[in-house]
Parts: C-alpha cells; structure tokens; sequence
C-alpha cells in the first residue's frame, strides 16, 4: 500500500498568554527594553555623572515624587484633562471645517486652483508663528489656544482628502451615473467612502501637529494644562516638573495614536482591500 | 404595422459622428463617423472592430457618458441626453465599489430608484443567483475573482432592470478557461432575462457565438462595415457544439475575414 504522508502540521505553540504573547509579538519586548536601557541611562546621568542634578536632569525617582505630589494635589488630573480636551475640540472643529473643504477642492479643479497658492502661503506659517496676531486679538484666553489647533489640524486634513478624492477613480462615478445617480448620491456612496482612508490619514497625521500645537499654545497663551505646566514651572526652576510634563506629552500621544488613531486608519484601509491598489 | 416596428426598435443610431478634440496638436481626431444602426427588442447585438476605431467612444457616447453633436441616439424612443438608468452598462475594468459587498453592490441601482429594503433583497437575491454568487452575498469585491467581479457588475447592471445593455469588453480582463464560462453564462441570463443587449468585442469567436447580429466597423473613424447575422438558435449555444456547428463557424469566419480587411489596411 502506498500512502502519501501528509507533511507533519506545523506545531502549534501552546499559548497560554496570548496577550502577551500578542503584545510581545507587536514589538512590545523591544519597547520595553529600549525604555527600561533607558531609565538606566537617565538614572545613571543623574546620579553618577550630572552635577546638581535637581537643577539639570533629575532621577527618574524624583520625577515620580514630584508627580506623586501633584497627584495628590489633584492638579496633574486637572492639567491632562484640559489639555486633551482642548485638542479634541480643537481637531474636531479642524475636522469639521476642513473635511468638506478638501472635499470641494478635490472635486472642483478651478476652486482648488484658486485656493491653492493661499493654501501653500498658510502652510508654510505654522500655527506657533500665527500666535502672536491670535493672542492680540483674543489675549491669553482658551479662544486662542483652540483656534490654534484648528488652524493647525485644517492643512494636512485639507490636502489629504484633496488627494484622496481626486484619486478616486472616474469610472466608479459613471458606473453610478448610468444607474441614475443623483449628485448628492454619487457624494455619498462614492466620493465620501471611497476619500475615507484620506480621511483617516489625514485625521492622524492632523491631530498628531494638533498635539504639538496645544503644548506650544499653553505655553504661550493658556492658563492651565501640561504646556503652561511646564512652561511655568521651567521659570521657577521645577525641573523634575517639567521632565514630567514632556514624559507624559509623549506617552500620552502615543497611547492616542496607538489605540485610537492608527486602528482607525488601519481599519478603513484593510477591510476594503484598498491596500492591494 | 410600421408604427408596431419602429416599437420594437429599442435602440436607433442615426448619423452619429464624433471628434474629439486634441488639446496638443490642435488637430481633432475623428473618431466615429457617420454610424447608424438599430438594435431590436430582446436581440443581442455584437459590436466588433478593429483597436481604437471608436467601440469605446459609441459606448460612453450611447451610455450619455461622452455628449455628441452630431447625429442621433434614441433608446426606446427617447433621445439620449445624459446618463439615466433606461441603459445599463457594464464596463471593461472593474467599476463595482470596493467598499460595498456584493449584495450591496447588486442592489445599488435599486437603492438609487428608492425600492424599498424588502423588495430590493429579494430582488438582489434572485440576481445573486442568476449570477452563481449564492453564499458570497457579504463579501466584498477584494475578497472575489476577476471573474466573480464582473459578475457582480453583470448582476448590479440587470438588476437595476434597464431597457438597453450596454457591455464593452466586459470579459477582455479575465482568464481564457473563465471566460468561456460567462460566454455561456451571459448566453444562458440573455435567454432568461430577454434583454436588448449591445455587446462590445475585440474577439471575434465572442462576437459570433453571442450575438444574433454582429456589427463590424471599420478602422478609424469608425463607420458601419458590414452586418453579419448568425443563425444558432439561442438555446444551442455552448461552446462544445459550436465550434462544430457551420451556422456558427460559417459566422465566424465571415466576421474575421470583414475583421481581418481593416486590420490588414491599418498595417499595409
Ligand atoms: N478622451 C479622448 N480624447 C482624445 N482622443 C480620444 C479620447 N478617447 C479616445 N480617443 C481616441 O479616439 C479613438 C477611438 O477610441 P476608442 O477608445 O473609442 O477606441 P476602441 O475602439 O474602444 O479601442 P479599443 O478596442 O482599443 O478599446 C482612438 O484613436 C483614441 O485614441
Ligand atoms: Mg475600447
């Protein structure tokens, strides 16, 4: 009798964790020895190398204490919270506005071309430069810090679903004239879904400039959250303080990009298979 | 009677002609010149001819796609002036939405009319089945074939119950052994459905084994050549009987040597 052997399966690891063992695959391992080589680092340059450390570079312990302290006193919740919520409000108006805006420009070629070198002339001034003439309008006050973010997250949205529409192909729009589409349906089973990934794009890419542009507007014209934390404890010398803020300006963005911004993009990308084109 | 025949003339071209401009050289390049033809209730008309001699652009312009100036297009007596759901098309490149699923995508000219969600299912599901997509209902077009494709674009133009089909090259994109298949399949839904079909090729066996009659045009500017009528009953075509049938092979090759002519011209 001859039989075929059938080519042994592949040994399934018991995964016992898969968690973990999910976690570990994403790179998580490496990120958590590039973060613990380097806590030593710091620990080491604070301790051992800096002198004065509580004025240069204070140890990670420090750091902890000072946040410990402010924790207690309930104003690093409160910091979080304002400046969080100044971005979402911020990039949702920039979103709001400049969705629609892209989507015109993509569609009609002499509207864009029209506003195409007053775009490009925008751009190239970042929100920070635009502050001064927002702050002689509106001062020191939370108008200000939002139109900031909104200016800031309206170009790159703007310009990816700019792209995004016009790369939808032509021939999807005709198969829908031929059905007897109207204009408002071809926009809203064609050109919406399929600028969506440009969307997601530009979303991301929009809020993570939004992100560095709150920071920067507290700094210079908030009276709360983690910029104006820093800024203001930099000018009483509260360095461990400051380190705490730009440590958690960092992880905070990416837990925000990691869990909610990339998931999103991903998602709309993969499940149509528009990956493959 | 003559009232009862011009009825039944479901498509009518009357001198059409077409230049398209040529933003470069100045020059215009002629596209179409000079084409009539009829089609009749329930026939499927074969339209063949060499490359570029205009197949597409009498498509677009028929579809109320592409404007023309010149000549006229009636379907079902109605002058054509812009799109409308009365001609269905199906195009040579994959025109189904990618971010719709199959049903979705069948349904979508229902959708556009306003049926409601009922009625358009059970709808959707006879033309699912028409089709041989049975099970693959909620899949989504990157998940198909190019073969599954085009029959969901088969499926999404039928549904949307047109008077007129139009289809240019709709199997030119897929594999020879599949495209066998939704030959006969295509034959086996004209019989079923009865529709007036005009049937764009490049391939002439295509051309001879779908079509009651097969246009032939020119080189460009495309003009009408010749009309072949091919005498297979419906009903007898499938591929295994007729490469042997000499109602079929006879067509055939009347439609190749007409073919042939232009294409020679082009080269000498
Ligand atoms: N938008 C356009 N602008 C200018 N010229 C065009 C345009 N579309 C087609 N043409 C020209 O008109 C002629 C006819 O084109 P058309 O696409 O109708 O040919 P076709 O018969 O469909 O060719 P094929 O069999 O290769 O699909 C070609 O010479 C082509 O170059
Ligand atoms: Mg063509």
């Amino acid at each position: 009798m001859t039989t075929v052997s059938a080519p042994a399966a592949p040994a399934r690891r018991d995964r016992k964790h898969p968690r973990l063992h999910r976690f570990l695959h994403q790179g998580g391992l490496e990120l958590a020895c590039v973060l613990l080589g380097g806590l030593a680092l710091w620990s080491f340059l604070s301790h051992v190398v800096i002198p004065r450390p509580d004025r240069y570079l204070p140890s990670p312990g420090s750091v902890v204490f000072s946040s410990a302290d402010m924790l207690w006193k309930g104003l690093l919740p409160d910091f979080v919270t304002n400046t969080v919520w100044r971005l979402l409000i911020g990039s949702g108006l920039g979103l709001g506005v400049g969705i629609p805006f892209g989507i015109l420009l993509g569609l009609n070629r002499t509207v864009s071309d029209m506003f195409y070198p007053i775009l490009n002339f925008f751009q190239s001034i970042s929100g920070i430069a635009l502050l001064p003439i927002v702050m002689i309008w509106w001062g020191t006050s939370e108008q200000t810090v939002i139109f900031v973010i909104l200016y800031t997250v309206l170009f790159p949205i703007s310009f990816n679903v700019l792209v995004g529409v016009r790369s939808i192909p032509r021939i999807y729009i005709n198969a829908l004239r031929t059905l007897g589409a109207s204009r408002l349906q071809i926009a809203r089973d064609v050109i919406l879904p399929g600028a969506l990934p440009s969307i997601a794009t530009g979303a991301r890419l929009g809020i993570g400039f939004g992100w560095r542009a709150v920071i920067a507007g507290e700094m210079l014209a908030g009276q709360r959250g983690l910029g104006w934390m820093i800024f203001t404890a930099q000018q009483v010398d509260l360095t461990a303080q400051v380190i705490l803020g730009m440590t958690l300006i960092g992880i905070m963005w990416i837990v925000l990009d990691r869990y909610l911004l990339r998931p999103l993009e991903a998602d709309t990308i993969q499940r149509w298979g528009l990956v493959q084109r | 009677m003559e009232g009862n025949a011009v009825m039944r003339e479901k498509l009518i071209v009357e001198g059409l002609s077409h230049h398209y401009p040529d933003e470069y050289t100045g020059m215009d390049i002629h596209a179409l010149d000079n084409v009539n033809l009829k089609v009749t209730e329930g026939e499927f008309a074969a339209v063949v001819g060499p490359s570029g001699c205009g197949k597409t652009t009498l498509l677009n312009i028929l579809a109320g796609l592409l404007p023309h100036k010149v000549g006229s297009v009636r379907v079902d007596g109605h002058e054509v002036k812009g799109p409308g759901p009365d001609r269905g098309v199906v195009f040579q490149e994959h025109a189904i939405l990618p971010w719709r699923t199959v049903e979705r995508n069948i349904g979508h000219g229902l959708e556009i009319q306003g049926l409601p969600a009922p009625e358009r299912k059970r709808r959707v599901q006879e033309f699912v089945d028409l089709v041989g997509l049975t099970g693959f209902e909620n899949r989504y077009p990157h998940e198909l074939s190019g073969g599954m494709k085009q029959r969901v674009a088969l499926a999404r133009t039928l549904c949307a119950n047109p008077v007129v089909m139009l289809m240019d090259e709709p199997f030119a994109a897929v594999d020879a052994q599949t495209r066998i298949t939704l030959q006969e399949e295509l034959n086996r839904i004209a019989i079923a459905t009865r529709k007036t079909i005009l049937f764009i090729t490049h391939n002439v066996d295509e051309a001879a084994f779908l079509g009651d009659r097969c246009f032939i045009f020119t080189r460009r500017p495309g003009k009408l050549k010749a009309t072949v009528k091919i005498n297979l009953p419906r009903e007898s075509r499938v591929w295994k009987n007729a490469v042997a049938d000499p109602a079929f092979t006879g067509a055939r090759d009347e439609i190749l040597s007409l073919v042939r002519e232009e294409v020679r011209d082009d080269d000498g």
